[in-house]
């Protein structure tokens, strides 16, 4: 039955007949309006001027030190845009600007791809052009339609802190990570974002936010007026202050020239970073953009590491830090008495074993007690004793004193090291590839699985120092302070570790006697280690706080592959602690 | 009415008629896109790719139209099943600048949408057509209501505000030309209207007498016509309350649904440049290619959205006063042919594209003079773009087909 008689109404045929003719009137009357009766004020408009709205920048807020240093500034560069609409032969057009600004049109080529964001927006092709190359440019405006030249603001560095880490770098936004970022925030292509460290953390404080521009135009795209209505401003980024000495960053880092390793001080009554250094380093502006790929390749290959913040991304084994651990356990369920002696004979055989355990000292400490094991660091006092506790009250200690989880330190990246706990063990050595005298053994001088960094070493020293209520580790000056979760043990225990740590330093035979404090009233605890690894020499662990005017302060230095404890990190500990005291004598002075 | 004389042709003389009102429209497309590209004769200039679009719709045309009416009326159920398939792919495919309306054959993107507005027009003329005994019943509106709603709900997923507009465009003509009592079309149009007009309280009692006169003027049962009113009433004294009582920020995101444009730097930019544009050309024109706020490209997609406002600045409101009379001659001789077509079904389907063109030609041009938000919708046959010039030659070949009869 396809076919049925079309019964259209006339009515209706007139009906939508009308409507056609509404609509269409309609907007012949608005052209109408527009371009006849309005004509005199558009046309004028358009002969003269044209409004075209500008994107203004204001500059990214500074990093500065705690006293007011200015860390990390901005400098203005000249940066080469290309608006893709209006060039009118790109590959020549390259060519010729290759031969003004140095650059090869592969590498033009490549940025104009990876910062392209549509035919009406400026393209970022090249950065740092000095002035003779605008001029040169300019002079040959009419070779170049499409291709502008703008200000911009670049990072510099303070060129003595150039090359710590914690600061971190800006890198240009390309069209792949648009998407993932804060839309609130109107990243552009070629825009600069903080990439890593403080600059990435704090990105939101220190990013400018933009503005635009209404700014009439001729004919020739010139600019001939501004207007200031319904502009929008631009405002600055706001500084920074980072908790940061300078002065002693400088000094921290010279002492760590040539070695690879991490240094920390910190005060542990605000959980103020006051230095954190990483070696080795690289001069952070090379991130500016002018580096070449092979300088590239050379830093990412390097096998020292030197993009890597040791601080707070670097992991090591702890070595005897952490017999501080078992001390806390032995006390606590009173396993020992602290003042009971054992005998150490050089050499430790578990009972039911065969194989023996030596001491680092081969000719044995003799008669130990608790003391004089922290002091010493006696291996076979603790070999005997961590027979006593078992492997889950170890590593929930451990854990409570935060390894195996991150300081929460205002820095991006942090890693979070590893406690090898129960689970641990039956994960990679099966039900019964592992014993747990075996694993205590080795967790007690801080050896086997177990992997801290730096900062969490800083993070159990300021524990320590404060007798369990420290503050939350941090960069920012003015964020207000915070505290970790706070540990209780009876004082005894305290006093029995502050006591160990104290000989460690100041007894005949402390191991870390290097780092004492001739001439000085101020009183050094501290803990050395040794951390054996398969990577080659030993990594020298020391880790201490003091006392400065009734400010507690505290230290970790590691050497990756240094050596001993002793012998390698005491004496810069006790280097950079004498430093700090006479710093902040000759600051109360002043 | 002086209007009709027109009628008076035949259909025969009809069809000529379209073709050369198209072929007059694409000639004014080729003369603008020409005139904007800096290479017309370069293989990525958009005059150049208009003409290869050209050939190859042209192509799909001829095929078109030899398809015979009855083929599509017999399966008008599977073809609008399979477009609605068609336009569900984009969600399982990356997205193409955030949205999921092209799919990407590599030479070009097709974006099914364009279609579908085709495939609901026959569906609905069918359903319409087999019911054509009970189409005085207000239940008639119910089948092809849902269809609209449906094929517009897909697309304003995409999201595509601008096409979903598009596809309810046909429903209304297409039933009032079916028969519909006025009462029923008059019920649909006034809620609408209702909520529209409730955020002005001297709007809202200026439509609440208009309709209380409607009401009354309307055959119905007094109780039906008073609950019907006063279930409007209500609807549009609620309206702002709901409004009121939404968080800002849902308010926000109702607006910016809307007008996702709200950006200073974005559509307010573009429409001040358009109309600066339109008001510069004046009576005459700036002259072919001497548009200074086209060729110095102050004027945003002037290849597609906005290809009228250089028109209008190239060719003056002569030109545009051209385009708009090319405009109604092309809808009104649509609607001669279905007036005149011998078949329900057939005449129908002609009514819906018709409206379909004609809420592109309005909804384009309204845009460029400020007078309707951003919407990216293209002008029929002047824009440049492959898909929807593709749909625009599918349409006129249905056209054809079915005027046949």
């Amino acid at each position: 039955m396809l076919k049925i008689e079309n019964k259209a109404d006339i009515f209706h045929y007139r009906t939508l007949l009308f409507i056609l003719c509404f609509a269409l009137f309609s907007l012949l009357s608005r052209y109408f309006y527009l371009q006849v009766i309005d004509y005199d004020r558009h046309f004028s408009k358009s002969k003269v001027n044209s409004v075209k709205a500008l994107t203004t920048y204001a500059p990214r807020g500074l990093i500065l030190d705690r006293y007011g240093e200015i860390l990390v500034d901005n400098y203005p560069t000249y940066i080469l845009t290309v608006k893709p609409y209006e060039l009118r032969d790109k590959e020549q057009e390259f060519v010729k600007l290759s031969s003004i600004i140095g650059i090869d049109t592969e590498e033009l080529n490549r940025r104009y791809k990876k910062y392209h964001r549509g035919p009406f927006l400026p393209t970022t092709i090249a950065k740092n052009l000095t002035f003779e190359q605008i001029s040169q440019i300019e002079e040959m405006r009419l070779d170049f339609p499409g291709v502008q030249y703008d200000r911009s603001d670049e990072r510099i560095y303070s060129p003595i802190l150039n090359d710590a880490h914690f600061l971190g770098y800006l890198r240009e936004v390309d069209r792949d990570t648009i998407p993932k970022l804060d839309k609130n925030l109107l990243y552009r292509a070629g825009e600069l974002i903080g990439w890593q460290g403080i600059e990435k953390q704090y990105e939101k404080e220190l990013r400018f936010s933009k503005g635009v521009d209404y700014v009439e135009v001729d004919t020739h795209g010139r600019e001939i007026f501004r207007l200031n209505n319904n502009n929008i401003p631009a405002f600055p980024g706001k500084d920074l202050s980072l908790t940061i000495d300078a002065n002693l960053q400088r000094y921290c880092r010279n002492i760590l020239e040539g070695k690879k390793g991490s240094v920390l001080v910190s005060n542990v009554n605000t959980g103020e970073i006051l230095s954190m250094v990483s070696s080795p380093s690289y001069d952070l502006s090379i991130y500016r953009g002018t580096t070449s790929e092979v300088e590239w390749n050379d830093l990412l290959k390097n096998k020292d590491k030197p993009l890597l913040n040791r601080s707070i991304a670097g992991l090591y084994p702890s070595g005897s830090t952490l017999k501080l651990i078992t001390v806390i356990n032995l006390i606590e369920n009173s396993l020992v008495d602290p003042s009971d002696s054992l005998l150490c004979t050089g050499i430790y055989v578990p009972p039911g074993s065969t194989s023996e355990f030596r001491c680092w000292n081969e000719n044995g400490h003799g008669l130990v007690d608790l003391n004089k094991a922290i002091a010493q660091s006696c291996n076979i006092y603790f070999y005997e004793t961590v027979q006593l506790i078992s492997l889950k009250d170890w590593t929930d200690t451990a854990k409570q004193f935060g390894f195996n989880t991150s300081t929460e330190i205002d820095l991006p990246n942090e890693k979070s090291g590893l406690i090898p706990d129960q689970d641990f063990y039956i994960k990679n050595y099966g039900r019964w590839g592992w014993s747990e005298r075996g694993a205590l053994l080795n967790l007690t001088l801080g050896q086997g699985d177990i992997l801290i960094t730096p900062v969490q070493a800083l993070k159990f020293t300021n524990h320590i120092a404060s007798r369990g209520e420290t503050a939350q580790l941090r960069l920012n000056l003015s964020e207000e302070i915070s505290y970790y979760d706070k540990i209780v043990y009876p004082e005894k225990i305290w006093n029995h570790i502050w006591d160990g740590m104290f000989d460690t330093v100041n007894a005949d035979q402390g191991s870390g006697w290097r780092a004492r404090l001739n001439g000085s009233d101020v009183k050094l605890f501290g803990k050395t280690s040794t951390a054996e690894n398969p990577h080659g020499e030993p990594h020298a662990w020391f880790i201490g706080f003091f006392d400065v005017e009734d400010t507690t302060y505290s230290i970790v230095v590691m050497i990756e592959n240094g050596g001993g404890g002793g012998a390698i990190a005491s004496p810069i500990a006790g280097d950079i602690v004498s430093y700090y005291i006479n710093s902040s004598k000759s600051l109360a002075e002043n | 009415m002086l209007l009709d004389q027109f009628i008076s042709s035949t259909t025969k003389d009809s069809v000529s008629r379209l073709f050369f009102i198209i072929i007059g429209l694409i000639a004014f497309s080729l003369m603008t896109l020409y005139s904007i590209s800096d290479n017309p004769l370069s293989s990525n200039s958009s005059f150049y790719r208009q003409c290869v679009f050209l050939i190859f719709s042209f192509i799909v045309f001829i095929f078109v139209k030899n398809i015979s009416m009855k083929t599509i009326h017999d399966n008008s159920t599977i073809i609008f099943i399979a477009t609605f398939i068609f336009c569900i792919i984009p969600f399982f495919l990356p997205s193409v600048e955030y949205t999921y309306r092209w799919i990407d054959l590599g030479f070009f993107y097709i974006q099914p949408s364009e279609y579908l507005k085709c495939a609901t027009v026959i569906v609905i003329a069918k359903y319409l057509s087999n019911h054509q005994l009970e189409v005085k019943d207000n239940s008639i509106i119910v089948v092809p209501s849902i269809l609209t709603l449906l094929s517009a709900l897909i697309v304003l997923n995409q999201p595509d505000l601008g096409t979903a507009v598009i596809m309810c465009a046909p429903l209304l003509p297409m039933l009032l030309w079916a028969g519909v009592s006025n009462f029923t079309i008059f019920l649909m149009i006034a809620p609408i209207i209702t909520i529209l007009a409730a955020s002005n309280i001297i709007y809202f009692t200026v439509w609440a007498f208009i309709m209380f006169i409607c009401f009354l003027s309307f055959q119905a049962n007094i109780i039906t016509k008073s609950i019907l009113y006063f279930a409007n009433i209500f609807t549009g004294l609620l309206t702002p309350f709901l409004w009121n009582n939404l968080a800002a920020y849902q308010k926000q995101r109702i607006l910016t649904f809307l007008n996702p444009d709200l950006d200073p730097m974005g559509s307010a930019y573009h429409i001040i440049q358009s109309i600066t544009a339109i008001g510069s050309g004046g009576l005459f024109g700036k002259g072919w290619g001497a548009g200074s706020q086209t060729q110095l490209k102050f004027l945003p997609v002037q290849e597609s959205d906005f290809i009228l406002s250089v028109i209008a600045e190239e060719l003056g409101f002569l030109g545009i006063l051209c385009v708009m009379i090319f405009c109604f001659l092309l809808i009104k001789t649509l609607l001669d042919i279905a007036f005149r077509s011998s078949d329900y079904f057939a005449s129908l389907v002609i009514v819906g594209l018709g409206s379909i063109l004609l809420s592109h030609i309005f909804i384009n041009s309204a845009m460029t003079i400020g007078l309707m938000p951003v919407k990216g919708l293209p002008m029929p046959f002047i824009s440049a773009g492959g898909s929807f010039l593709l749909s625009c030659f599918i349409m006129i070949g249905l056209v054809v087909s079915f005027s046949k009869n």
